[in-house]
């Protein structure tokens, strides 16, 4: 043996891999050959040992073209990959190129020398890479350190001047006459726009790094769009422009983080309304495509100024602002976009946006919709089909107050983190929370497969949540469980349709009301409502 | 009835100063401390009914005056609310299972950390609204 490099040969024809052989040895390097006549060989011997560089031929008996070279890079992305191939082919050399691949030979012209700097330079280009690529990496890492750290920095300031502006406007250091309130009032919502901005810069630069976390849970979301819109008429009552929506009320329920789809209505919503002209309108609504049966469709309509093709394909990038954008006096980072875009698609959603020159905009984005049967499937299973018996714990939390204190929804959070804790993640399951927010008489249900253990979480949770002294003063806790025998002859019925009807039961007994919310609807089952 | 008293635990003493005269104007009385290590002291001292506490404090930041406070017979029945620049995302849980009662990050809306304060004091105070 010998320090050179590694040379993993991948050839099926014995003519050619002895000719590479061959012209190996000439070049008198101190190099170790191993050569493979399949891909699948050559793939398994990568994943034992990297080599240095892979010599690659793309006729193989088991993959054939431009799949090989793919598949090779796929599975060892850090390895120098040479292609060397019988036919003078530039497309597929460019292709090759384009994927990664270091270098192109064609199997006739190699000289020793050759393909010995081919090799050589190969593995140091990859290697230059791969430290690009590091300190690309690092670079990003410091800066969003370094954007954290800033948007911190900045909070503190800006508390101060929030709070003596506010004291100064209160009358707390004397009266003040209306006009040198008015000033004040300009200061303060400039405090408050300073305060958004430094939120969405921390958010981004979250979302860069991947840092954001979703809570998500059985939303009503057209009871949320209606918070959304009450929350932005008065933004658009200020510009003149009409704010409605159309809701199809057949969308029982999403599984989705009520706070983060609220900012992403916020944010499309105030977008809408800022590119809208007055006497214009900006329309949401929520409906569903029988060709994607899994997820609700949201979208947002203005009627503004549209979108140029060249923004489209920029409009969800970070830091992006359409420079022939109508509205020049706008406020923001230009972060709206890009935040809506990572909230949509940690939630497994898309987001896209349709729009023309002079014919308005919309924003449509996807939710998954909510199924009890998709989360109880793993849990109510087992060996392909369903177990006996599961056990459903009710967690009941009643305020002492009515109404209930302003730190309520923090206690039931906590209750969510501590009883998330008393579960065995492969037996048990926390179903997900109805409503939109906690309401003042909040239920958890978690679903375990057997009784002595869910004897032992109840306990648990009984202890943990006595132990907090937040909740200990502001509500009452009861626990209690009840056993489901599930069905156990199948009807031939699928596992899937009995796990649905598993899901049914739980959901009736765990008395989730999932009340319809009472929106007026037309004679088609549409609800339509707001507007100017 | 005495006015309630509330300890303001900041290192920026314009904060201190300026939650000062919004706590004195709605009736509290307030003592201040601007480091871990005087909280406690303060604390022990004053007896306060409610502790406002930053995070980011020198001499022993804001989890490890909650750990104390926790830790001392006398002082464990004090409720806290922290008031902090950093991000809820990463501290909020852990505030909370600390042993804090509730959770602002700065700027605060002046009402709802009032209406917080009022709801957390202890018995004799619990719940009054008082004249603002």
């Amino acid at each position: 043996m010998n320090n050179g490099p590694t040379v993993l040969l991948i050839e099926d024809n014995p003519g050619d891999a002895d000719l590479v052989r061959l012209r190996l040895v000439e070049g008198d390097s101190a190099v170790n050959v191993s050569c493979v006549t399949r891909l699948a060989d050559g793939l398994a011997s990568m994943a034992k040992e990297p080599p240095s560089v892979v010599l690659l031929d793309l006729n193989l008996p088991d993959s054939r073209g431009a799949d090989t070279f793919r598949k090779v890079l796929e599975s060892a992305p850090g390895v120098p990959v040479v292609i060397l191939s019988g036919q003078d082919d530039v497309a597929l050399a460019m292709k090759a190129l384009h994927q990664g691949v270091q270098d192109y030979l064609v199997k006739g012209d190699i000289t020793s020398n050759h393909l010995e700097r081919a090799m050589r330079y190969a593995i140091e280009r990859q290697a230059l890479l791969r430290s690009l690529e590091m300190s690309r990496q690092q670079q990003l890492e410091f800066k969003n350190q370094f954007l954290s750290h800033v948007s911190h920095e900045l909070r503190t300031p800006l508390t101060c001047i929030h709070q003596f502006v506010t004291i100064l406007m209160d009358g707390l250091a004397g009266d003040l006459n209306p006009e040198q309130h008015d000033h004040l009032g300009t200061v303060l919502n400039s405090v408050h726009q300073l305060q958004a901005m430094i939120r969405d810069l921390l958010e981004a630069t979250r979302a860069e790094s991947g840092k954001i976390r979703i809570e998500p849970r059985c939303i009503a979301i057209n009871d949320l769009i209606q918070q959304a819109t009450s929350m932005m008429s008065p933004t658009a009552k200020d510009k003149q422009v009409g704010l409605g929506i159309r809701l199809d009320s057949r969308i029982p329920f999403v599984y989705a983080d009520p706070d983060r789809v609220l900012q992403i209505l916020i944010n499309l919503i105030d977008n809408a309304i800022k590119f809208t002209p007055p006497e214009g309108s900006v329309l949401v609504k929520t409906y569903t495509v029988d060709a994607d049966p899994n997820m609700a469709y949201l979208s947002i309509s203005d009627t503004g100024s549209g979108i140029s093709p060249e923004a489209k394909a920029l409009i969800f990038e970070r830091l992006y602002q359409d420079p022939h954008s109508v509205d020049h006096n706008r406020t923001g980072l230009g972060l709206g976009l890009f935040i809506a875009k990572e909230l949509v698609e940690l939630h497994s959603g898309r987001i896209w946006v349709a729009s023309e020159i002079g014919d308005g905009s919309t924003f449509s984005f996807t939710l998954p919709l909510y199924s009890l049967a998709k989360l109880l499937f793993p849990v109510i299973t087992y060996e392909g089909r369903l177990r006996d018996s599961i056990v459903l714990i009710k967690v009941e939390l009643t305020p002492l107050s009515n109404p209930p204190r302003t730190n309520w929804k923090d206690i039931c959070q906590q209750a969510i983190g501590t009883l998330r804790r008393c579960i065995y993640l492969d037996k048990d399951l926390l179903l997900p929370v109805m409503g939109n927010t906690e309401t003042s008489d909040t239920s958890f249900v978690a679903a375990s497969t057997n009784l002595e253990l869910a004897e032992v979480m109840m306990k648990r949770i009984r202890e943990q949540l006595e132990a907090n002294a937040g909740f200990k003063t502001a509500g009452v806790l009861r626990v209690s469980a009840t056993a489901v025998q599930l069905p156990s002859r199948d009807d031939g019925k699928s596992l899937e349709e009995l796990v649905q009807a598993v899901a049914e039961q739980v959901t009736e007994m765990a008395r989730l009301s999932l009340a319809v919310h009472n929106i007026p609807q037309d004679a088609n089952g549409r609800v339509s409502t707001v507007g100017n | 009835m005495d006015k309630p008293k509330i300890l303001i635990v900041d290192d920026d003493a314009n904060l201190r100063r300026a939650l000062k005269i919004r706590l004195r104007a709605n009736h509290y009385d307030t003592v201040q401390a601007s480091d871990g290590y005087s909280a406690i002291a303060v604390a022990q001292k004053e007896q306060p009914n409610l502790i406002i506490l930053d995070l980011g404090l020198p001499a022993g930041d804001g989890f490890v005056v909650l750990e104390r406070l926790r830790d001392s017979d006398a002082l464990s029945s004090i409720p806290v609310i922290v008031l902090t620049a950093r991000d809820p995302q990463s501290n909020k849980q852990q505030t909370l299972q600390a042993g804090a009662t509730a959770f602002f990050q700065k700027p605060v809306d002046n009402s709802e950390l009032l209406a917080v304060i009022r709801e957390s004091l202890p018995s004799p105070w619990q719940g009054t609204a008082l004249p603002s």
